[in-house]
C-alpha cells in the first residue's frame, strides 16, 4: 500500500516536473524565435501593410515579391555573393597557413612554443577594432584599400589565433607513434602531415572550417573600416544600405527585412545542417581553452 | 649523388619549425603585430587620418581621462558589459540546468530546443541589431510596441530614450549570446560525476542543496571562464550597437569601440583615437591575464 503511493507520488511530480521543463523550453524557444519570425512576416508584407494601423502579425498574403525585387532590382545579390567570396578565401588561406603551425605546435619542440602559443590566445582576445585603425593607413598607401585582397588578407589573419589552437588540439589527440611509424618508412615530415595526420584530424578541420566561415560570414568591423565602393560590400555591412534614409521614409522596411532574413539564411541553413557537429566542437574546446 | 641534394634540403628544410611557422607568422607579424605596435606609437602623436606632418606628444593621454565623453563612453561600456554577463550568466545557467535535466529524463525534442536557442548566435551581430531595431520601433511597423500600447495605454521608447536605449542594446546582445553561455554551462555539467548526485539523494539531500553544494563547486572554473570570456566579447562589442542605436540617443549607448571608431573615422583625430584604442587594447590585455591565470588555476586543481 504505502509502497504503490510513493510509487503514483514519484511519478506525479516527475510528470509535473517534466511539464515544467517542456513549458520553461517552449518559453525560451518562442522568445528566441520570435524576432526571427517577426522579421520574416514583415519581409512579407507589401508597403501599404507596412502603414496599416492596426499593425497585423501576418501578411495579408505570403507573396516573395520583396525577395525578387531586392534580389534584381537591387545590389542585394552582388553582396551575398560578396560574402561568400570572401568567406571562402578566408577558409581556404586560413587553414592553408594554420595547419602546418598547429603541426609544429603539437609535433615539435623549440624555444619560445609556449610564449608564441599564448600572444595567439592573447590576440584571440584583442578587438580587431584596435589593428583597423592602422591598416586603413598602410591599405591606403599600398592600394589595396578598398579592395578584396586587402580584406581577405585581415580575415585570414585574425582567425589564424584560434583556428591554430583549435587545430593542435586534434592534432594532439593523434598518438606521435602513427607519425614514427611512417617517418621509419621513409616519409617526410610534410608526407606525415598530408597523408597520417590530416586525414585522422578530419573532425577538427571541418570543425575550423564551420567555425572560420560563421566568423567570417558575421565580419563586421573589417570590411567596416577597409571597405567603401557599394559593388564590394559584404551582406553583413550592406544590409546597412536597406536602412530607410531621410527621403524615401519608412517604405523601404520590407526591403531591409528581406535584406535581414537573406544574410541570415545561409549561415542559420549551415547551422541546423551541421548544428550536432558544431555544439560538439563547441562544448570540447570551450572548457579547455 | 648529386641529384639527391635538393631533395636532403628540402627534407632537412622540414626538420626546422621555422619552416612550419613561416606562413602564419608572415600574416600575424604583417598584420597584426606590425598594425598593433603602430597603433600604440600613434597614440603618442598628434596625426591626423588625412595624414601631413605631425609630432610626438602625451596630449591625447592627458586628455583622454579629462575627456567627459571618454569616461562616459567607459561606463556606458560597463554597464553595457557587466548587465550582459549577468542576464547571460543567470539565463544561460536554467537554460543548461534545464537542458541537462531534461536530457536525463530521456525528455524528447531537446536538439530542437537546442537548436532553436543556438540558432541567434550564429547571426551575424549588425543584423541582430537591424532585426531588434525593426522589432521595437514605435512606428506602425514595430509589432512589439503595438501589443504594449493594446495592453497597457502606452508605448515604450525603446530606443528613443537614453537609458532604455542601452537596456534594450543588453536585451539584444543577451538574446544573441546566451546560447553560447548555456552551451558552455552545459559542456560544464556533463563532467560532474553522476555519483557524487547519487551519493548526496541517498544522504537525503534535496534538490536546491545538491544544487548549492554539488553544482555550484564543481562547476566554479567553469563559470569563471564563461564569464572571462563574456565580459571580452561585451567589451568589444561594436556591430549590434552600429545596427541597433548607432550608439545614440544623445551618445547614451556609445561603447569604447564606437568611441574609437567615430574620433579616427568621423573626426578624423587619428592620434587621439589611438589612445581610446589603446586604452581598449588595456581592458582586452587585463581580462586575459585573468582568463590566462583561471586557465592556470583549473589546470593545478586538476
Amino acid at each position: 500500500m504505502t509502497e504503490a503511493t510513493t510509487y503514483v507520488g514519484r511519478r506525479s511530480t516527475r510528470l509535473a516536473g517534466n511539464f515544467g521543463l517542456y513549458a520553461g523550453f517552449a518559453v525560451a524557444v518562442a522568445l528566441s524565435l520570435f524576432p526571427i519570425v517577426a522579421v520574416l512576416m514583415l519581409s512579407m508584407k507589401q508597403r501599404h501593410e507596412v502603414f496599416a494601423w492596426p499593425p497585423a502579425f501576418l501578411p495579408e498574403a505570403f507573396n516573395l515579391s520583396t525577395y525578387v525585387y531586392v534580389l534584381t532590382q537591387t545590389p542585394l545579390s552582388r553582396m551575398l555573393w560578396n560574402s561568400f567570396y570572401l568567406t571562402a578565401w578566408t577558409v581556404v588561406g586560413c587553414l592553408l597557413v594554420s595547419a602546418p603551425a598547429a603541426y609544429a605546435f603539437s609535433r615539435m619542440r623549440f624555444p619560445g612554443h609556449r610564449t608564441i602559443l599564448l600572444i595567439l590566445l592573447v590576440y584571440q582576445m584583442i578587438s580587431s577594432l584596435v589593428i583597423a585603425i592602422p591598416l586603413y593607413r598602410y591599405f591606403e598607401m599600398l592600394g589595396l584599400l578598398d579592395s578584396h585582397l586587402g580584406v581577405i588578407l585581415v580575415y585570414i589573419t585574425v582567425e589564424i589565433p584560434f583556428t591554430v589552437w583549435l587545430l593542435k588540439g586534434f592534432f594532439d589527440a593523434i598518438p606521435v607513434s602513427l607519425d614514427e611509424a611512417a617517418r621509419i618508412d621513409g616519409a617526410s615530415r610534410l608526407q606525415v602531415l598530408r597523408l597520417v595526420i590530416l586525414p585522422l584530424a578530419k573532425p577538427g578541420l571541418a570543425a575550423a572550417m564551420i567555425f572560420n566561415v560563421i566568423s567570417a560570414w558575421s565580419q563586421f568591423i573589417v570590411p567596416f573600416i577597409l571597405l567603401q565602393r557599394t559593388e564590394l560590400l559584404p551582406i553583413s555591412i550592406g544590409v546597412l544600405n536597406f536602412a530607410p534614409g531621410q527621403t524615401e521614409g519608412e517604405v523601404t522596411i520590407p526591403y531591409l527585412a528581406a535584406a535581414s532574413i537573406m544574410a541570415m539564411l545561409p549561415a542559420i541553413i549551415m547551422f541546423i545542417i551541421l548544428q550536432r557537429f558544431i555544439v560538439q566542437a563547441l562544448t570540447g574546446g570551450a572548457v579547455k581553452g | 649523388m648529386r641529384q639527391n641534394r635538393p631533395a636532403l634540403l628540402w627534407a632537412r628544410l622540414q626538420e626546422s619549425p621555422f619552416f612550419w611557422l613561416m606562413p602564419a607568422a608572415a600574416f600575424l607579424l604583417v598584420f597584426y603585430t606590425y598594425p598593433l605596435l603602430d597603433v600604440i606609437r600613434l597614440s603618442f602623436t598628434d596625426a591626423k587620418l588625412i595624414g601631413g606632418d605631425y609630432a610626438y606628444t602625451l596630449r591625447s593621454y592627458s586628455r583622454l581621462f579629462r575627456d567627459p565623453a571618454t569616461l562616459r563612453s567607459l561606463q556606458v561600456t560597463l554597464i553595457f558589459a557587466i548587465g550582459s554577463v549577468v542576464l547571460k550568466l543567470t539565463l544561460g545557467m536554467l537554460l543548461a540546468l534545464g537542458l541537462d535535466a531534461a536530457v536525463k529524463r530521456g525528455l524528447k525534442g531537446m536538439v530542437a530546443v537546442r537548436t532553436s536557442i543556438l540558432a541567434a548566435w550564429v547571426i551575424p551581430g549588425v543584423i541582430v541589431g537591424v532585426i531588434w531595431k525593426l522589432l521595437l520601433s514605435t512606428s506602425s511597423y514595430g509589432m512589439l510596441n503595438y501589443w504594449i500600447e493594446s495592453a497597457y495605454g502606452t508605448s515604450i521608447p525603446f530606443l528613443s530614450e537614453p537609458q532604455m536605449a542601452l537596456m534594450t542594446a543588453i536585451l539584444a546582445n543577451v538574446w544573441r549570446g546566451v546560447a553560447f553561455t548555456m552551451i558552455i554551462l552545459y559542456a560544464g555539467l556533463q563532467k560532474i560525476p553522476a555519483e557524487l548526485y547519487e551519493a548526496a539523494v541517498i544522504d537525503g539531500a534535496g534538490a536546491f542543496a545538491r544544487f548549492r553544494h554539488i553544482t555550484v563547486p564543481m562547476l566554479v572554473p567553469v563559470i569563471f571562464i564563461a564569464l572571462v570570456l563574456m565580459t571580452i566579447s561585451g567589451v568589444n562589442t561594436f556591430d549590434l550597437i552600429v545596427a541597433l542605436t548607432g550608439g545614440g540617443p544623445a551618445r547614451s549607448t556609445e561603447v569604447i569601440a564606437l568611441s574609437v571608431y567615430q574620433q579616427v573615422f568621423k573626426f578624423m583625430n587619428l592620434g587621439r583615437g589611438s589612445a581610446v584604442a589603446v586604452l581598449l587594447l588595456a581592458i582586452n590585455l587585463g581580462m586575459t591575464l585573468i582568463y590566462l591565470f583561471l586557465l592556470r588555476l583549473n589546470r593545478d586543481r586538476n
